[in-house]
């Protein structure tokens, strides 16, 4: 790969933090491939992730007499769908910051703005949360902010 | 505490902890510029021993939880849309903080975010 070539090239120029960060995410790059297979597979991380971890708040929502905020918080942070829900968020996080040292933020970020569009979808869908127009256009406006938010970098 | 409450500063807690952790490493880089290869623990250590760091993760954990106690009691698809107020926080204080320039473009389009999350929070 052309790709890994130059980044052994870069490496040495590099100050050592950064060498080291680097080769650990040249591990990961090579793993994950492409830009599209990296990003493809924080999007679905990050939304399951999200997901599941609603899925198992609501879960936990059914147990009572907790009292204190402390005590809640242990509850619901214990739970085995929150914790593989936070796990998989957090790998999808990684993915994404894979994706990004291989494809320019410019382009990324308003593709990325498809996780609300997803999430929103899915709650309905999965979790049946009601979806007023309020949201559906809020959502939209999202979109639109972000594809405008970084074009100027595209032409420097 | 009310639990839309607790996602707002969740969601603004977590676009500031994103600015201690590009601070923090801006710190690491500079202060091993020039230095010899280091090996990973050296690095570690570097890192570990950064203010910057330790805001974030603390910043990290605080919003973690506070996410996952409103979210609870929330939609979903009410609480995560809001996470995009971090384009527009990271977009400020990176231009306060870091010296960026920001456009008359950026600016249209922290308005158009900001008025897609202001539809979102009054539904």
């Amino acid at each position: 790969m052309p790709n890994s070539a130059v980044n052994t090239i870069e490496k040495r120029q590099e100050t050592a933090p950064v060498a080291a960060a680097e080769s650990s995410f040249a591990l990961l790059q090579s793993i994950l491939g492409r830009w599209w297979v990296a990003f493809s597979l924080s999007v679905l991380c990050v939304v399951s992730g999200h997901l599941m971890i609603k899925a198992g708040l609501n879960h936990a929502a059914s147990a009572h007499g907790i009292e204190t905020l402390t005590a809640r918080l242990l509850h619901i942070a214990l739970q085995p769908q929150v914790v593989i829900g936070l796990a998989v968020y957090l790998f999808g996080t990684v993915c994404w910051m894979v994706a990004v040292s291989q494809k320019e933020i410019s382009f990324l970020y308003p593709l990325s703005s498809i996780n609300y569009v997803i999430v929103t979808l899915a709650s309905a869908a999965l979790l049946s949360e009601s979806i007023t127009s309020r949201r559906a256009g809020g959502i939209a406006l999202i979109v639109v902010g972000s594809a405008l938010l970084n074009r100027r970098s595209r032409t420097t | 505490m009310n639990p839309k409450l607790m996602v707002w500063v969740s969601v603004l807690l977590s676009a500031v902890a994103q600015i201690f952790l590009k601070h923090g490493l801006n710190q690491v880089k500079s202060s091993r510029a020039g230095a010899a290869p280091a090996s990973l623990l050296s690095l570690i250590l570097g890192v570990a021993g950064q203010v910057w760091i330790w805001l974030w993760a603390a910043c990290f954990a605080v919003a973690t939880g506070l996410w996952l106690l409103g979210v609870q009691l929330l939609d979903l698809s009410y609480a995560f849309p809001l996470l995009s107020i971090g384009y527009i926080l990271v977009n400020l204080l990176s231009m306060i903080f870091f010296r960026e320039r920001v456009d008359g473009m950026r600016w249209v389009a922290v308005c158009i975010i900001s008025g897609g999350v202001l539809l979102i929070a009054s539904s």
